[in-house]
């Protein structure tokens, strides 16, 4: 089948349909249909630029009275935000300050503990000094004795050491000199003699 | 020649509208309403009933005549116009149908019926129709304008808003689905 076939087949065809009914075109009522075509068409873009400005405005009042608050409530929650924050931070900096200020006390209670340890025992001092001066009584009581022979001098000087410290060693240094020099009045035969120990090599025990 | 002198008196009809002379409107329809007819005849599978088609187009060329820049011929311009009022036309039937496909199967299978009476020559001519109204709406519209209406292709072209590549592909698709649904006819006439 050619494209002149098809055509003239085409041709044929659309004779033998006949002609459209006659179309007679009314012009009056074609013009009331355009004026009515027109009036809807101003009538629609008045509408929607009425509903436009109305949405506009709308728009903007709702954006005002949104922006009004918001703004406030943001501000009041931020607010909020930054008090609980900086609540936080100096309960954070006040339990700093303890930790810290605990630490220092307690270097400075083992430091206290230190020098206290460092620090001698003044009941030891005392007992030291109170032996010392014990020992340079009985010393002074044997050179009356052994080195000048005042026997009455040395004995009041062992009585003293003996009342003054009478728990001390030299007090009991002080009784066998005593003891001696008792008994040395006993035999009277006795010659007065070396003292069996030299008290000058004899050191207290510090 | 006869050409150029018709576009000129359609140029200058469409000037004496736009002047506010509405006699020049009503001097283009009595001389298109007969061709718009046929076209809208054509493009809508013959129905014979076009008046609401060709009312719509002149209503639409009354309104759009003011803007009509005479870039193209005024029969091409009214083709056009006629074309998408058709196309319109259709989509409302077609929504129509299917709204009551029952109603239109039952329309359909009477006319089917009342079709069986006529002689040989008319049934295979309206079983062209039938074909031809079967074609896809671009290939239909293409094969009225370029055989039924014999447009020139630039005009056909212009008036579907295609590239004439384009025109002849759907020609040629057209033409190829008419083979394939009319050779028994041709083969009998032959």
């Amino acid at each position: 089948m050619t494209q002149d076939q098809i055509e003239s087949l085409l041709k044929q065809a659309d004779r033998t349909a006949g002609p459209p009914a006659h179309v007679s075109v009314n012009l009056s009522a074609l013009r009331r249909r355009a004026g009515r075509r027109r009036t809807i068409a101003t009538a629609a873009s008045v509408a929607a630029a009425a509903v436009l400005i109305a949405a506009i405005g709308i728009l903007s009042r709702t954006t005002d009275t949104l922006d009004s608050p918001q703004p406030q409530q943001r501000i009041a929650s931020l607010e909020d935000q930054v008090k609980h924050l900086q609540a936080t931070t100096d309960a954070a900096l006040k339990l700093i300050g303890e930790v810290l200020e605990d630490d220092r006390n307690q270097r400075r209670l083992g430091a206290l503990h230190a020098q206290l340890e460092s620090i001698p025992d003044p009941r030891e001092e005392i007992r030291k000094d109170v032996d010392k001066t014990a020992f340079n009584l009985v010393y002074q009581a044997d050179r009356l004795y052994y080195e000048l022979n005042l026997t009455g001098s040395a004995v009041e000087a062992y009585k003293q050491v003996i009342t003054l410290f009478p728990k001390n060693q030299w007090a009991d240094v002080a009784r066998e000199r005593l003891a001696d020099i008792e008994r040395s009045r006993i035999n009277k035969s006795h010659p007065k003699g070396e003292p069996k120990w030299k008290l000058q090599n004899a050191t207290p025990s510090c | 020649m006869v050409v150029m002198a018709e576009s000129a008196d359609h140029e200058l009809l469409v000037r004496q509208f736009n002047r506010g002379d509405e006699s020049a409107f009503e001097a283009i329809v009595e001389q298109f309403s007969d061709e718009i007819a046929l076209l809208a005849n054509r493009l809508l599978g013959w129905p014979g009933d076009v008046e609401d088609v060709t009312q719509d187009t002149f209503l639409a060329a009354y309104l759009g005549l003011k803007k009509f820049r005479c870039q193209c011929s005024l029969r091409t311009w009214l083709f056009t116009i006629t074309i998408n009022k058709c196309r319109t036309y259709r989509y409302k039937r077609m929504l129509h149908l299917q709204r009551f496909s029952q109603a239109a199967r039952r329309a359909s299978s009477a006319s089917h019926r009342s079709a069986d009476s006529p002689s040989m020559d008319s049934e295979a001519f309206e079983q062209v129709r039938r074909t031809v109204r079967a074609l896809p709406p671009k290939y239909r519209e293409a094969v009225v304008l370029k055989y039924l209406e014999a447009l020139p292709t630039d005009q056909v072209a212009q008036i579907l808003g295609i590239s004439k590549n384009t025109l002849q592909v759907r020609l040629n698709r057209a033409r190829k689905c008419l083979k394939l649904n009319l050779a028994d006819l041709m083969e009998s006439n032959l």
